[in-house]
């Protein structure tokens, strides 16, 4: 059996409820939110165990704050990691069940390695107090190198995934199989770095944004926010070159068949990182004024990344006849519009306690909302409860019309 | 088919069902808690007991960290587990159901921003306010399971989507509103006995008192609306698995689930009557408890769904048992009797498509790898195994063996074999090696 036979006959006959193209889409776009917040979690992870050891008065102050931000980030981290990981299942699935299989271990060891990793960034945050010496600090240390090990599992497990003509290769000895699922059977140091470099670029930028955003609190020491802008922003800098190093790299380690260096989206994607990096250095000036503009290019950079690696993919699999547009559709109207009509009402609805959290969060004592902001939270909550009318109503509906 | 994960003595399935088991623990409590919290919440505001608040803090907390890390992370373990130990299984559900699981997803992005932001901004914001997001949390908590519900009874119970294809036809199936009900009603008794384990670790009596109160007076009231919901549960089950259930649920579990409900019951109305003499330790024995009964019936429900991983199309071995005509997929048997199991999936060493005298016991090892090894591990102990079984069965003769697989199609929670003649002469040649 050829590899494009073996992949078409791995794929599930069960085809797709809509255009595969809008799955693309959807897995592209939650992927960079994804690796955003991985990004922001290895990167703070990193700097409040830094932070602590360095122990100054600068450092000493950042690195609470910074511990106490990396929960909320690998929350979120995890959090948009399940769409892609969703989507990537109904486009690529014969590539992403056999390479999870073939190192199913490592697959299941990801989860605990995350669930330490994220657990000891609680203790080191929660427990946490100044003076508590090296012993403490390694707390902070070892979660950022397990959520570094998570990566380099999550890594070989996209990376084994291109690999198709390879599967068989590591799956059988002689004629028997080896299906203990232990071993990591690809991995690729450029494309491994581009994905981690920009962790301390992205770092640098949520530096300054934090200052930004705390800049009017009248209870925060101005020279203290001075100083994490400015460290901010010369991170980003440095690490945006490096990466634009690393990405030559990478791009020089490519198969040449691909010629990816024409690619569009790959044109696309190179020009706005270089862009962005002679934003960033600009930006160094005065990293305040630059936050939010730096912060917003950076991410449609990684957007316009992730959509060029999924063109690399594309290229990757196209080898053995493999396309996602080849999907069987089974069009399912009905659940389409139940996710688009949740999600907006979602959106809706979420936007509510983020500005709470983003409005309190700017005041120093209590956040008193206004009427208007009331309305809001019960309108939100109103959409819920419509939400819960609506679906139940149908429901009840099907029911009635199949067992009644 | 896909490579198979073999798992020494466990099996893959087991280790699925391991961490499904302890999800249970930190899910049940993530969907449920927010009510008592709100409701506590709204007390201590009502009657000017900030006291009361000190319960909120640590109950949140306990959500913070052991739901949304532990809960979370076990969550996308299960759907991992499940990607390497029946591929074939969660990509059906997948490609049927990846907008029921997009849309759970949306929840979830208001469930985990809604836990950091009621817990950071918790005396940090008017207290209304504070109340509001509560209250948009625990309602989008509920949904989360107003939605997964539909696709875990789907995998038991299609209803007509064999027929039609249609998601909400297999979304609201025969068993879906008991089963909601039923989770539901043990949502408040799980989320209650959390409580009463937290506020033993209250500095305030007063403030302890009403809070175990409360929270047993919700526990009791939802394991008997529970009751209530199993009893339709069990009446709306297929016959199938009404039949399975006393065929081949062990007593065990059965017991497990009665005997966690009367303990339960007895320790929320002796909670109701002495509040201040439930301490730390017993509160989390009873937390066990809970748990043995919740691991009992998800045992139970998963074992009455045999043969199949999802009822009327995919059986646990991934092969496809029945056509799904309106979806255009055909079932796999009849094929794979006539070109042979070894034949049809790709990951098998070249050197065992065809069968021969020399090679027929390790061709019969495969397939058993590919067709049984998902409820029968190949060593000597662990997951029924299968060296054990044909000891019990005294096998010693390969035609025997032979009729045993000719016959498995008519067990009701058996696959049937699925491969030609040689194929099935080689696994019972396999089998009756084993028996040494």
């Amino acid at each position: 059996m050829d590899t494009g036979t073996m992949v078409k006959t791995l794929q599930d006959p069960m085809g797709i409820p809509f255009y595969p193209i809008l799955f693309q889409f959807l897995m592209v776009l939650t992927f960079a939110v994804h690796i955003l917040f991985v990004n922001f979690t290895l990167g703070l992870s990193f700097l409040a165990a830094y932070g602590s050891a360095r122990g100054n008065e600068h450092w000493g102050g950042l690195s609470r704050s910074l511990a106490k931000a990396t929960t909320p980030n690998a929350s979120l981290a995890i959090l948009f990691g399940i769409a892609p990981l969703l989507f990537v299942q109904v486009v690529y699935d014969p590539f992403w069940y056999a390479s999870n299989v073939l190192s199913a271990a490592w697959a299941l060891g990801f989860i605990a390695i995350l669930m330490l990793g994220y657990g000891l960034t609680y203790v080191y945050y929660l427990k946490g107090r100044p003076g508590r010496g090296a012993g403490f600090g390694a707390i902070g240390l070892l979660s950022f190198a397990l959520f570094l090990l998570a990566g380099v599992i999550m890594h070989v497990l996209g990376y084994q995934l291109l690999l198709p003509e390879k599967w068989l290769h590591w799956y059988i000895e002689g004629n028997s199989v080896n299906a203990s699922g232990t071993s990591l059977h690809a991995f690729q140091l450029p494309r491994f770095l581009h994905f981690v470099v920009p962790s301390f670029a992205m770092t640098g930028l949520f530096l300054m944004l934090y200052a930004w955003y705390f800049k009017d609190r009248a209870d925060r020491d101005r020279e203290q926010l001075a100083w994490v802008a400015g460290t901010g922003a010369g991170m980003a800098f440095l690490f945006t070159a490096l990466q634009a190093l690393v990405g030559v790299w990478w791009l020089f380690s490519l198969p040449p068949e691909f010629r990816f260096f024409r690619d569009p989206f790959f044109l696309v994607a190179a020009g706005m990182g270089v862009s962005l990096l002679f934003y960033l250095y600009r930006a160094r000036k005065d990293p305040f004024r630059y936050a939010v503009p730096s912060s917003i290019w950076a991410f449609l950079t990684i957007f316009a990344m992730s959509y060029s690696r999924e063109a690399l993919r594309m290229k990757y699999v196209g080898r053995f006849g493999y396309s996602i547009f080849d999907h069987k559709l089974n069009l399912d109207l009905g659940s389409t519009a139940l996710f688009f009509c949740t999600f907006i009402a979602g959106m809706f609805i979420v936007s509510y306690p983020v500005y709470v959290a983003y409005a309190s969060g700017r005041t120093a004592g209590q956040y008193t909302a206004s009427p208007a902001m009331h309305r809001w939270g019960s309108a939100g909550l109103a959409l819920l409860l419509l939400w819960i009318a609506v679906v139940a109503g149908l429901g009840i509906v099907i029911s009635v019309k199949n067992y009644l | 088919m896909y490579p198979i994960w073999e798992v020494p003595h466990l099996s893959a399935g087991i280790v699925l069902a391991l961490i499904a088991t302890f999800h249970i623990l930190p899910s049940h409590l993530s969907v449920g808690a927010m009510w008592i919290n709100v409701y506590i919440e709204t007390k201590a505001y009502r009657e000017s007991r900030p006291d009361l608040l000190e319960f909120v803090k640590k109950y949140t907390l306990l959500l913070l960290v052991f739901a949304y890390v532990f809960g979370s992370l076990s969550g996308v373990g299960i759907w991992y587990a499940a990607t390497v130990a029946n591929p074939r299984g969660i990509s059906g559900l997948i490609h049927n159901y990846v907008w029921g699981w997009a849309t759970e997803w949306v929840f979830f992005i208001v469930e985990v921003t809604g836990i950091f932001i009621y817990y950071y901004t918790l005396g940090k914001v008017d207290r209304r306010t504070h109340l509001k997001i509560g209250w948009i949390f625990a309602v989008t908590s509920w949904i989360t399971m107003v939605i997964i519900t539909g696709i875990l009874s789907f995998m038991l119970s299609p209803g007509k989507w064999p027929e039609t294809g249609g998601f909400f036809d297999g979304f609201f199936n025969q068993t879906y509103w008991p089963q909601l009900f039923l989770r539901t009603a043990v949502m408040f008794a799980i989320s209650a006995t959390y409580a009463v384990a937290v506020a033993t670790r209250l500095k305030n009596d007063e403030a302890k008192r009403l809070v175990i109160r409360t929270a047993s007076q919700w526990g009791f009231a939802g394991l008997l609306i529970a009751s209530g919901a199993l009893f339709w549960y069990l009446k709306a089950l297929p016959e199938a698995s009404i039949g399975l259930m006393g065929m081949i649920v062990p007593q065990g579990l059965k017991n497990g689930i009665f005997a966690a409900w009367g303990a339960m019951l007895a320790y929320f109305l002796f909670a109701r009557l002495k509040p201040l003499s439930i301490k730390l330790v017993p509160a989390i024995a009873a937390i066990m408890v809970l748990f043995i009964g919740i691991w009992s019936t998800e045992r139970t429900r998963e074992m009455i769904r045999k043969p199949y991983v999802i009822s009327s199309y995919l059986y646990s071995n991934q092969v496809i048992g029945k056509d799904i005509a309106p979806k255009g997929v055909k079932a796999e048997i009849a094929r794979i009797n006539k070109e042979g199991i070894l034949r049809v999936s790709p990951f098998v060493p070249d050197g065992l498509r065809e069968i021969t005298d020399g090679n027929r016991l390790q061709a019969g090892r495969m397939i058993a790898l590919i067709e049984c090894s998902a409820c029968h591990v190949l060593d000597k102990t662990g997951l029924r195994p299968l060296p054990q079984m044909v000891k019990k069965l005294n096998l010693t003769d390969a035609a025997v063996a032979g009729n045993i697989l000719t016959a498995l199609g008519g067990f009701p929670y058996m696959p049937p074999f699925a491969g030609t003649e040689a194929e099935k002469a080689a696994l019972a040649a396999f089998l009756v090696s084993l028996n040494k």
